[in-house]
């Protein structure tokens, strides 16, 4: 691949700012998009949030007036780039249908990060975060059967399979395990930067999203679920943001940021099947080229060193949005009983996991039981997608 | 599409004790036949078509026998919530209108169907927004489960899904009667809610 984003030439900054009508974008159809346009309208959200919580953070640790003046030039703009990509979502879908999406990116990006991750440190967190996710998928979309009649593969449309992953109630784990080793950032393959702040930010904007919609659930275990599996999201945020290097500086941070927006952009436009979202696409990467140059520019100014030092020659490969099927039942039949221990994983129930999980469960079943079991009830069977045959896991395969 | 089955609302093991959550369900029942039409053709479409139709009369019928007039009694402002709600059920029903007559076969078939759908959508959403989170909110348990009765009542006038027997019956009914239709289960809900 030729692309070099360092090369490239953006938008000019100061024609970057757009007027309503342009800000009012046509949303995606619910039932007849390709459900990776949504999952990529749902990975550049949680890009472009992350974007600017980073850029306020950053702001609050400079004191010079004008560079803040600059960061906030820049963050305004990927407001409005957040506004114009999370606004292609439609209104019509409830939020337990957006919220299947999300599993589903978080299932299938996770999944292909681990696939193409070449540190093995690393894709091991990968793979060991993917089949949480991939469970609380299936707990979700029994939820959506039992409140809306819908199956989730009217969502997901059979692109990823739906059944048991790790089980959730086993995923509430000591604070203390949730820490792990970050990569060496003179040392690492450039690519592993991005990946590792590609998921952060997908976790995270995962996060936010659970804490603060679950409450607008009125059915008991719809509101119980979604605390518990929002707790775990916060486990997760922990754990991929433990992997990156802190002592990449301020002005380096921001460079990662903007080059990863780039990688990201140019990916999806690369593959995206609907033309008008394919342009949001094009649209945005030439304003993170311009973005990019800026924090580049801030970069030699601040730390006397330049970007090309810690960015790769460059673009890696696209991330692509595809089926993992195989990948994921591989893990399944090998991987489903891993804990985290310190920085490292066990396969056996350590002391300190015991405990939380006593804490946390009081002697009762978690609402990610609860759910299977209200489901049962109602319909005497359990929801699954199982495209590819029965669960690798034998003991996970439906009585 | 795997070949898991959704019963419909009132076929699940749910208890029904709260109108809001039998709604919901057969907001996604309508929207389960809409697929079913879709991805259907010849005369499985026309009769899943059909069951369509007839789900929609009676659900329509029922809420606004049951829940906008206690909407409009009970909350604050429901006379405009209520009002706003008619107005796209007039939506949807001319889009229905629109699809009367064309055959299920006929080229212009699916275009107005997915006008119908996209209507028919929206004002669900819209319902689970601005009126049944509302009536939830003031309506107490017994109010909630007298409203799940009557909707119940509503949909044992006509069969909306396939019962062993009765089939044949059930597909004579075409589109023709659903004027019909619609006043039978006027006249059924308003006896489950003792007004008869």
């Amino acid at each position: 691949m030729s692309f070099n984003p360092l090369e490239q030439r953006g938008i000019p900054l100061d024609r970057q700012v757009r007027n309503w009508r342009e800000l009012n974008v046509e949303p995606i159809d619910p039932d007849r998009c390709d459900p990776y346009t949504r999952c990529r309208v749902i990975t550049m959200n949680g890009i472009e949030v992350e974007a600017i919580l980073f850029s306020h953070q950053l702001a609050r640790h400079t004191a010079d007036p004008e560079i803040k003046r600059q960061l906030a030039r820049v963050r305004y703009i990927e407001a409005q780039q957040q506004k114009v990509v999370n606004w292609l979502l439609p209104g019509v879908s409830s939020v337990l249908e957006t919220t299947i999406a999300y599993e589903q990116v978080a299932v299938d990006l996770t999944a292909w990060v681990a696939r193409m991750e070449p540190d093995p440190y690393l894709q091991q967190a990968y793979q060991f975060g993917v089949l949480e996710d991939f469970d609380h998928l299936y707990r979700y979309a029994n939820l959506y059967e039992m409140i809306e009649h819908r199956k989730a593969e009217s969502i997901v449309d059979n692109l990823t399979e739906v059944m048991p992953g790790r089980p959730t109630r086993f995923h509430h784990r000591d604070a203390y395990d949730n820490v792990r080793d970050p990569y060496d950032r003179h040392a690492v393959n450039p690519l592993s930067k991005l990946h590792a702040l590609t998921i952060m930010s997908a976790e995270q904007q995962t996060m936010n999203f659970y804490m603060n919609t679950g409450p607008t659930y009125m059915e008991p275990i719809a509101r119980q679920l979604y605390q518990e599996i929002g707790l775990i999201e916060e486990e997760h945020v922990t754990h991929y943001e433990s992997l990156v290097d802190p002592g990449e500086t301020w002005w380096e941070q921001l460079v990662n940021h903007e080059y990863n927006e780039c990688y990201l952009y140019y990916s999806f436009m690369e593959q995206e099947s609907d033309p008008k979202v394919k342009a949001i696409w094009e649209l945005h990467l030439n304003m993170e080229l311009e973005h990019l140059r800026v924090a580049c520019d801030l970069m030699r100014r601040h730390d006397g060193r330049e970007p090309q030092e810690v960015l790769a020659p460059e673009l890696p490969n696209v991330l692509t949005f595809e089926p993992n099927k195989q990948y994921l039942r591989e893990l399944l039949a090998t991987q489903m009983d891993l804990t985290t221990l310190g920085a490292g994983y066990v396969r056996e129930a350590h002391e300190r996991f015991e405990k939380m999980q006593e804490q946390i469960h009081g002697g009762e079943a978690p609402p990610s039981d609860r759910v299977m079991a209200g489901h049962d009830e109602m319909f005497g069977r359990e929801y699954r997608v199982q495209s590819e045959g029965e669960h690798p896991d034998p003991a996970m395969r439906e009585k | 599409m795997s070949d898991i089955h959704t019963p419909q609302a009132g076929d699940d093991r749910a208890p029904d004790v709260d109108v809001v959550a039998l709604l919901m369900r057969q907001h996604g029942d309508i929207r389960n036949l809409f697929d079913e039409v879709e991805q259907s053709s010849g005369e499985e479409r026309r009769d899943a078509f059909r069951r369509l139709v007839r789900l929609l009369a009676v659900h329509e019928t029922a809420e606004e026998e049951v829940v906008h007039p206690f909407a409009r009694r009970a909350l604050p402002g429901g006379e405009g919530v209520v009002k706003d709600r008619l107005a796209e059920e007039k939506e949807a029903k001319e889009s229905l209108a629109a699809l009367d007559g064309t055959d299920t076969d006929d080229p212009q078939f699916l275009p107005r169907l997915r006008e119908l759908r996209t209507a028919v959508q929206e004002h669900a959403r819209a319902e689970e927004r601005y009126e049944f989170s509302h009536i939830r909110r003031h309506a107490d348990v017994t109010t909630l489960a007298s409203m799940a009765r009557a909707v119940k009542a509503a949909e044992a006038v006509a069969p909306t899904h396939p019962h062993p027997g009765v089939e044949s019956a059930a597909a004579n009914l075409a589109l023709g009667p659903v004027a019909a239709l619609m006043d039978r289960t006027k006249d059924v809900v308003r006896k489950a809610m003792g007004k008869g």
